[in-house]
Parts: C-alpha cells; sequence; structure tokens
C-alpha cells in the first residue's frame, strides 16, 4: 500500500531528475563505435556536441571531412566505423533496439578510458605539448598527499589553469566527466592505476565517487588543489 | 494512488527538476554552469559547449539591457579557446605583438602597446553569430542549437587599421582583394583564419576596449580586429597577424563553414535548397557569412508574457550591415494581413541595432505579434524564415513571432 502510494511520486520525481540531466549533458547511446567516437572526437571538443546531433548519413560524411580539415586523423577503416555508428545512433530516424541476444558484457576500465585516449593516449603516453602524459605521472601523484583526491577530482570536474608535467607546461581545458556513472569514474580511475601506482594502494570503489559528487568542485578549484599538492 | 492525481504528479516532476535547477550545489553543478567556464559571466547563459567555449544569452536577459549589451550577459562563440583567457577580465598588452604583412609595400610588426598612442575610434555594433536562430530552421541543421541569443550590441573602441598603416607609411597593393586576420596560437592554440573584402578596410578596427572596459580576454582581449557590419566569426579575436591576399584563406572556416549557397554574380542573397539536403560548397559556388543581413527581435512582451491591456506596448530592436540607414519597422498582429508602422528611436545608418516601440489596441486574450525590419535599399527579412535553409544554419533572418496574452 505505502508503495503503491510512493512509487508514482517516486518515478514522477525520478523523470524530472532525468529530464534535467538529459538537458544538461547529452551523452551517447550504445552501439558498435561508440568508444572510437569518444576516443577521436573528445580530442578537439565536448562530446555533447555530437550527442546532440540527428543528421543523416550524408551529412555526417560531410562532418567527418569537415573535422579532418581541422586535424581529425583516422584510418579509413576507423573512419567507416564511425560514420557507421553516427549515421545508425545518431541518425534521422530511430536507432534499432539493442540486440537481445547479446548477452550484457561487465564494462572494463579500459573501455571507459576511450573518452580519455584522444588526449591523453591509448597508453597514457599523453601529446605533449597539448596534453600531459598520464603513465608515470599518475603514479607522482598518487604518492603525494591528497593525491589521490585530486586524481578522483579532476577526472569528475575537469582542470583549466596552467599545470606543469614532467618539466613540460600545459595550459589546455580539461572537461569533467562528471556526468559518467559512479562505477565508470571508478573503472576509469583503477584503469589508470594500471599505468603504475604505488604498492599497496587500494582501488577507487564507485562509494568513494558518490562521495566526492557532495561537494563539486569548479575546474579552477581543481587547479588549486593541484597546486597544493607537494609533487617531487 | 487516487490521491495522487496527474496534477501533482506534473507538480513533482517540476519538484525534481526545480530541486536541481535551483541546484545550492547538487546534480545541476555536475555540469559547469557559465560563471564557472568564464570567469565573470552570468550564471545563467546557457551552456551550448564547454569545449570549446559556446555561451547564449538568455533572451529575456538580452531583452532587459536594450541599450547594450553588458560583458557579463555577451554571448561567446569560441572556434579555439585561448588557454588561460576565459575570463571577462581584459588582457595584458605588455608583450602582445601584431605583425602586418601579405600584399603591402611595407609589411612591419606593432607592439600592442603602441597602439595606445594613436588616434581612437568608437564604433557601437550588433555582433551577431552567424549561426543566430540556428534552432528555427527545420529539420535542425548542423551545429550550436542557437535560439536567438547569439546577439549583442557593444561599443569597440581601437585604432582604425586604416590609422596605423598609414602611421606606419604601409600601403595594400592593388593586387590586395581581402583582409586575412590570424588570431594567436599562444599555448598551442589551434589556428583560426578569416578572410573579408578589402571593402572592409576602411572601418576595420583594432578593438582594444568594449563598452568602456578593456576588452575582456574571452572577447577576444587584448586586441580584437572587428569589422562593423560583419557577422560575429569575421571579427578576429586575439589578432596575432593581418595579411592582405588575393584570394580568401583557405582553412575550414572560411570553406565549407561559414557560408551560404548563392549563384555568383547575382543579387539573389542566397540560393534555396531543399531542407535537409547537402550541397557541394565550392568558393564559386557560395558566400561567406560577411555582412549582416536585415533583423528586427521583439523584446517586448515577451513569449508566453500576461499584459495589460487594452494598450500594449511592443518594442524592440532591428538592425543591418550599417551601409544604408533601417528605415522601418512594421509589426502584424493578423499573422501579416496588415502590418501598422512602428517609431524608430533614430534614423540614418548605423552598425548597432536601432530600437523601435509602438503601442497596439488589443482585446484580452491570446495573441500573436509578429516585426519585420525594411532598410534603404528595400532590403527586408523573409515571413518564412526556412526558406533560407541551409546544412550548417547560417543567417536565418526570419519574421519574429512572440505569442502572449492581454489580460
Amino acid at each position: 500500500m505505502v508503495m503503491r502510494k510512493l512509487g508514482l511520486p517516486l518515478l514522477a520525481l525520478g523523470l524530472g531528475l532525468s529530464g534535467y540531466l538529459a538537458l544538461s549533458q547529452p551523452t551517447l547511446p550504445e552501439g558498435p563505435g561508440k568508444e572510437l567516437v569518444l576516443a577521436k572526437c573528445q580530442t578537439c571538443h565536448d562530446i555533447g556536441l555530437v550527442a546532440r546531433e540527428r543528421l543523416s548519413r550524408e551529412r555526417w560524411d560531410a562532418v567527418l571531412d569537415e573535422m579532418a580539415l581541422q586535424g581529425l586523423k583516422v584510418t579509413p577503416e576507423e573512419r567507416s566505423a564511425i560514420l557507421d555508428y553516427l549515421a545508425t545512433y545518431l541518425g534521422t530516424t530511430p536507432p534499432p533496439p539493442p540486440q537481445a541476444a547479446e548477452a550484457p558484457t561487465a564494462k572494463t576500465g579500459a573501455q571507459v578510458y576511450a573518452n580519455c585516449q584522444g588526449c591523453h593516449g591509448p597508453q597514457g603516453e599523453g601529446n605533449p605539448p597539448l596534453f600531459p602524459p598520464l603513465r608515470g605521472h599518475v603514479a607522482k601523484l598518487l604518492g603525494a598527499e591528497g593525491g589521490r583526491n585530486y586524481l578522483l577530482q579532476v577526472v569528475l570536474y575537469g582542470l583549466q589553469g596552467e599545470i606543469q608535467v614532467e618539466g613540460q607546461a600545459y595550459n589546455q581545458v580539461m572537461p569533467g566527466f562528471a556526468w559518467l556513472p559512479d562505477e565508470d569514474v571508478a573503472l576509469v580511475l583503477n584503469h589508470l592505476l594500471t599505468f603504475g601506482a604505488p604498492e599497496g594502494l587500494r582501488p577507487y570503489t564507485p562509494e568513494e565517487v558518490k562521495a566526492a559528487r557532495a561537494k563539486p568542485l569548479t575546474p579552477e578549484e581543481v587547479h588549486a588543489l593541484r597546486q597544493g599538492l607537494r609533487l617531487p | 494512488m487516487e490521491r495522487v492525481n496527474r496534477r501533482t504528479t506534473l507538480k513533482l516532476m517540476g519538484l525534481g527538476a526545480a530541486l536541481l535547477a535551483a541546484g545550492s550545489r547538487g546534480f545541476a553543478q555536475q555540469t559547469p554552469t557559465a560563471d564557472q567556464l568564464v570567469k565573470g559571466k552570468h550564471a545563467k547563459l546557457i551552456v551550448l559547449s564547454q569545449r570549446p567555449i559556446v555561451l547564449e544569452t538568455p533572451f529575456d536577459l538580452l531583452a532587459s539591457q536594450p541599450e547594450r549589451t553588458p560583458k557579463e550577459l555577451l554571448y561567446v562563440r569560441n572556434n579555439v579557446d585561448l588557454p588561460g583567457y576565459n575570463t571577462v577580465e581584459g588582457a595584458g598588452l605588455e608583450g602582445w605583438t601584431l605583425e602586418v604583412g601579405g600584399l603591402v609595400d611595407k609589411p612591419f610588426t606593432v607592439e600592442a602597446k603602441e597602439l595606445l598612442a594613436l588616434p581612437q575610434h568608437e564604433v557601437t555594433m550588433v555582433l551577431q553569430c552567424s549561426g543566430n536562430g540556428r534552432s528555427l530552421y527545420q529539420p535542425r541543421p548542423s551545429g550550436n542549437p542557437w535560439g536567438r541569443g547569439g546577439v549583442g550590441n557593444v561599443t569597440f573602441r581601437g585604432v582604425r587599421l586604416k590609422d596605423l598603416l598609414a602611421a606606419k607609411g604601409a600601403k595594400p597593393t592593388e593586387k590586395a582583394l581581402f583582409i586575412t586576420a590570424h588570431a594567436s596560437r599562444q599555448g598551442n592554440a589551434a589556428e583560426f583564419v578569416r578572410s573579408v573584402p578589402i571593402h572592409a578596410l576602411e572601418e576595420a578596427l583594432l578593438a582594444l576596449s568594449m563598452n568602456g572596459e578593456p576588452l575582456p580576454a574571452v572577447h577576444g582581449g587584448p586586441v580584437r580586429l572587428v569589422f562593423p557590419g560583419y557577422f560575429g566569426v569575421n571579427n578576429v579575436k586575439w589578432v596575432a597577424k593581418v595579411e592582405f591576399t588575393e584570394g580568401e584563406n583557405t582553412t575550414a572556416e572560411q570553406m565549407p563553414r561559414y557560408r551560404v549557397p548563392t549563384i555568383p554574380n547575382t543579387h539573389l542573397p542566397f540560393l534555396p535548397q531543399e531542407p535537409g539536403g547537402r550541397y557541394p560548397y565550392t568558393f564559386a559556388n557560395s558566400r561567406p557569412n560577411w555582412l549582416v543581413n536585415v533583423n528586427s527581435f521583439i523584446f517586448a512582451p515577451l513569449e508566453g508574457q500576461t499584459v495589460e491591456g487594452p494598450y500594449v506596448r511592443v518594442e524592440g530592436v532591428a538592425f543591418n550591415d550599417g551601409i544604408v540607414p533601417i528605415v522601418s519597422v512594421e509589426v502584424s498582429t493578423n499573422g501579416g494581413r496588415t502590418w501598422h508602422q512602428a517609431t524608430l528611436e533614430r534614423t540614418g545608418r548605423s552598425y548597432g541595432w536601432v530600437r523601435w516601440r509602438t503601442t497596439l489596441y488589443l482585446r484580452p486574450g491570446e495573441h500573436q505579434v509578429m516585426a519585420r525590419a525594411w532598410d534603404a535599399a528595400g532590403r527586408s527579412q523573409p515571413l518564412d524564415g526556412n526558406l533560407a535553409w541551409n546544412e550548417r544554419g547560417y543567417e536565418y533572418n526570419g519574421v519574429m513571432r512572440v505569442k502572449f496574452t492581454v489580460a
């Protein structure tokens, strides 16, 4: 009885929330090629610019040409996989329903890392002088007092302001990834640990991510947090 | 169950959204607000993109400042973000240099601070993204989904490019048909280049200030090359190099972006397209978004408002490329069957917008008002803006319609 009374209002509240969130950050629908799109497009612009569009295959094809003029580098195979994804899932007609036969497989940190590799490289090697390396550097961050929290905050809320990494200055804006679910944020943070981490470091948990959402930071506050770290 | 009726459900849904919108530091904070992305911007600006920064002025806020758009409210459309320049504060002139070259008899480089010693000129102009109004096109074209808030009226002050050339004793050659401006690449910023016809040299201004304050860094400070009468994209921010060239530049922002289809050397403003189709853009079959087309906006009443009757004040602004004056603004409350002439604040040509107003006698109930501007060259606005549909959604200037209620 209680459930019946509360069910609808709670559902309604939920719908209100989801409507708001969907507005604030469009995300890509699931489908083959999604990881490639995440990896290639976010190097230059946020993914919302892609996710909000609904274009014909022809028009997406032209957009990819335009992006190539502006620095997109893809192999012919990658290009056709990206075009298939965009035309199918962000096309002018609704995307096909997910195939029931496909057993849901557990997501891996490497999959979520697709969001990062466009800038930081598939192996965390970075792309100096635009984007700093993660391999080697993450271990130094984690070795510093407050470094563990900083790494979580920078992934959630992004960073704005100049930083020094391995003697090189970097000053691009890093977007935040607060729109990823807690589980995905924890997965990708733990993937970063595979690039090298201090011994005995406990993995990040979704609960830890959830707790960090209680007090959101601005990208500048994250920058201040980093400037406060005593890095070797 | 029976106690939770539809209305309550809707209220709760609204509450869910309101809780977040009110935001405190809840979920709403999960994507940054305009003031977090650009220091000093109004928190209510609509974030169309975080990277590069694209912020739209909500229409009610735009309309609340009908004289001049303050820096806190002015829209932002960056194609390239300059690292460290996401603020409305001014940027230092110290160390900034400007190179002038290409088809000019005496190329030179000037320290930006030297500009302060040259004669200063002021121009009030409409700064408008050529994608403004894009979301009114059907079907939706690609690009930032601007409503009508990608526009502002601002006062720039600085040194005329032609005065700088004269001071340096330099002259463009006969072959110089375009002015091609390059934005700074500092901090490894991506390239941004744009060309305008040499005709624009007459009014071109190296702007150092906006609305009486140092030019905000996010709007191109310390130095922006502005061309009064030209769409936003042509007014290159953080200008580092000005070249005189024989042709338009060939980077993506000149071709195929920021263009509309045309038949060259005809007076057709654009070649209408089948909405939803494609067009093979070339330099020969299209033209760049250069001169601002005739447009008018209704600032009062606002959409959905309830106003006192029967005498209703209708007002707004109108503008064009400033080459000839705006001569009339007409309003209609019967879908364009008859038009009523509004009063213009001033006559004469102007790069800034002209305010207009009129008073209508309206019965209680729902009404729709339309506004249409005309300039002295006989140019006006289409009743059906979709006529100009193009795949990237540029240069929308369809007649604006506002629905409101008279109490």
